[in-house]
């Protein structure tokens, strides 16, 4: 597969794509703010002590509601579709998203717990409250990843084939789990976790945002530095051992990596599927394979179409909402399978 | 004189002005049963937007629809520009609660328990809120005694008969039936209306048509779908051929009612429903309106 486009100019287009993007995500919503008002309200927030007008709601649904929430689509896209880069290098196979490690699985059923377990107890301590899922949801990604990881290690090494049916396999029994307690759920938490399951940056606020942020720019910074041993890995694992990388330790960044950024993608916005599958592939049409290339084009194209669904989310049936993982599949689905019918010709 | 009255006169007209100016006009209702009750008291006028429960009285459905009660989202609602937002503590998510007091919307919690005290503070709340205190008061008292002589029925009508076992089913367009349980607002009406509730799980669960069986009810209440009356009857006993061998299904005691009555806590509708479940139970015994009315 060979880039159709060069690589500087594209980076560049996407970024200024993000830009235009992240500004549409801030000036619109269901509340039309008036152009001036918005640019007004956000010099302010900026702290620029600006006359005149009197922005006292744009400043609030713009500081308070649209930028934590714009903040948080970029973080998840992001993170989503570093991971799909990581995973799809380290498992050498176009088809693996993030879910294959059991991050996915395993932060659904911390969710469930916390969604049904937390009600059954008589509810929880409302201090806690807001972050139990959150909390539930991460651990549930990690752990579950931790034992997908450790049924792949043999004799100080890691079988990455092993680790991908372990994930399968793990993910089987999250999904039991889940469905567990979707059974003793009532009608109410049931309800929650069905919307939770499919996504939503509903509700973002600064608290949620900042765990996921950091570990965010954590991920962002550190996966670029392995672009070099992402690239051996493409010729097989023994010839990128022979070029000298140390094998075992790349495929043990890449799955934590993967593990922190998808589970705090996961316990600060729900289940959101198919950036991590979809972008990576859509920036090797573009850019090629090359992941020194391939890494910041998919974070700023995974951070830029997550920004769209959302927009989509909560304009197309305002008041009301859609929950963001609708669209998302909705968008990612169809160009798919436009993908895998371009391919055989 | 003439003119110390006349000022009187506006003054007292100038402070209640002030007052309805005080009371929230545009309101956004989270719960079936709040949106029925603030019609029921004459606010439906002030409603400018509603949950996806609120599908009761028609009219409803018609004004802007704001999601579900805990996937509510903060800047749809604020453009509707409302004062204030009921519901019941179910609703969220919290941060778009926090979002829409910071916006200056009032957040009013209800209960949405399913029993009198509970009801008692929602109207007293909501008549309140509406400046409407004597109209919620006299709601409540119509709506108590409707209970009492209900209840009395009940006792009349079992000492000629033993309480039939009947069983709650509901329905989502098809899917699978779920029986209704303890706790729930379907096993409070059936014990009103003087029934013996089957289920002894909490809330909604499906159970296999083999323990249907089992329970084998009297009389079976459902509450599902779009169809009505003997439409719903014949669907229900198609889809479900098992129903029909129960002794409910062979004596043909199946009463349909409306779903959206039991969302939300206490609605305004109870009370007929409960009638109507009650002459089903006891059909035997001479109906109560003729006791209301005298």
């Amino acid at each position: 597969m060979t880039a159709i486009f060069r690589p500087r100019p594209t980076l560049i287009f996407l970024l200024l794509l993000l830009m235009l993007v992240f500004w549409l995500s801030l000036a619109l919503g269901p509340v039309s703010l008036p152009l001036g008002d918005t640019l007004l309200a956000g010099m302010r927030l900026l702290g620029l002590p600006l006359e005149g007008g009197d922005t006292q709601q744009a400043e609030l649904i713009l500081g308070q509601i649209r930028l934590p929430r714009s903040l948080l689509g970029i973080s998840v896209g992001a993170v989503l579709a570093l991971s799909g880069v990581a995973m799809q290098g380290l498992f050498r196979n176009p088809l693996a998203d993030p879910g294959l490690v059991g991050v996915s699985g395993g932060a659904a059923l911390g969710a469930a717990f916390a969604i049904v377990g937390g009600s059954m107890l008589g509810g929880v301590p409302p201090a806690i409250e807001p972050y139990l899922l959150s909390v539930c949801a991460f651990a549930g990604g990690l752990i579950v990843t931790a034992v997908v990881y450790r049924f792949g290690r043999r004799n100080g090494q890691t079988n990455v084939a092993t680790m991908l049916l372990a994930g399968v396999a793990m993910t089987a029994m999250a999904g039991a789990g889940v469905g567990l307690f979707t059974y003793l759920a009532d009608d109410a938490t049931l309800r929650t976790l069905t919307f939770w399951n499919l996504g939503s940056l509903n509700g973002a606020s600064y608290p949620r945002l900042w765990p996921l942020l950091i570990v965010a720019v954590g991920v962002a910074l550190w996966l670029p530095r392995r672009a070099a041993a992402l690239n051996a890995m493409l010729l097989g694992e023994s010839e990128a051992r022979h070029l000298g990388f140390d094998i075992e330790r790349i495929k043990l960044e890449l799955v934590l990596c993967t593990a922190l950024g998808v589970g705090a993608a996961v316990a600060a916005a729900g289940l959101i599927g198919f950036i991590g599958l979809v972008v990576p592939h859509l920036m090797r049409l573009l850019v090629g394979p090359d992941h020194r290339v391939l890494l910041p084009a998919s974070l700023l194209a995974g951070a830029s179409l997550l920004l769209l669904a959302d927009l989509a989310a909560r304009l197309l049936l305002a008041p009301a909402e859609l929950p963001i993982g609708i669209v998302t599949a909705l968008i990612g689905a169809p160009f798919f399978l436009y993908l895998l019918v371009r391919g055989r010709t | 004189m003439r003119m110390k009255t006349l000022l009187a006169c506006a003054s007292v007209l100038v402070s209640q002005m002030a007052v309805a100016d005080a009371l929230p006009q545009r309101w956004v209702s989270a719960g079936g049963a709040f949106s029925e009750w603030v019609v029921a008291l004459g606010g439906e006028s002030k409603l400018v937007g509603v949950d996806s429960t609120s599908q009761y009285p028609q009219s409803l459905r018609s004004l802007p629809g704001v999601g579900y009660q805990r996937a509510l989202a903060a800047e749809g609602i604020l453009t509707l520009k409302p004062d204030i937002l009921v519901g019941s503590n179910e609703m969220g998510p919290p941060p778009v609660l926090e979002q829409l007091k910071a916006a200056g919307v009032r957040i009013e919690l209800l209960s949405a328990k399913a029993d009198v005290p509970a009801l008692q503070h929602n109207l007293t709340e909501l008549g309140h809120l509406l400046g409407k205190e004597t109209e919620a008061q006299a709601l409540m008292d119509g709506y108590l005694q409707r209970l009492q002589t209900q209840a009395n029925w009940v006792k009349v009508a079992q000492q000629q008969h033993a309480a039939p076992r009947v069983l709650m089913l509901l329905s989502h367009s098809g899917g699978n039936l779920q029986v209704a349980g303890k706790d729930t607002l379907a096993a409070w009406m059936i014990q009103q209306a003087g029934g013996h509730a089957l289920g002894e799980h909490s809330g909604y669960k499906p159970v296999s048509s083999e323990a249907m069986l089992s329970l084998d009810p009297q009389v079976i209440i459902f509450a599902g779908g779009k169809l009505e009356g003997e439409a719903a009857r014949k669907a229900l006993l198609e889809q479900n051929p098992v129903l029909a061998q129960t002794r409910a299904g062979r004596d043909g005691r199946i009463v349909v009612i409306d779903p959206t009555l039991l969302v939300g806590g206490l609605g305004p509708r109870v009370p007929d429903a409960l009638t109507r479940l009650a002459s089903a139970f006891y059909p035997d015994v001479k109906p109560q309106t003729a006791e209301i009315n005298p």
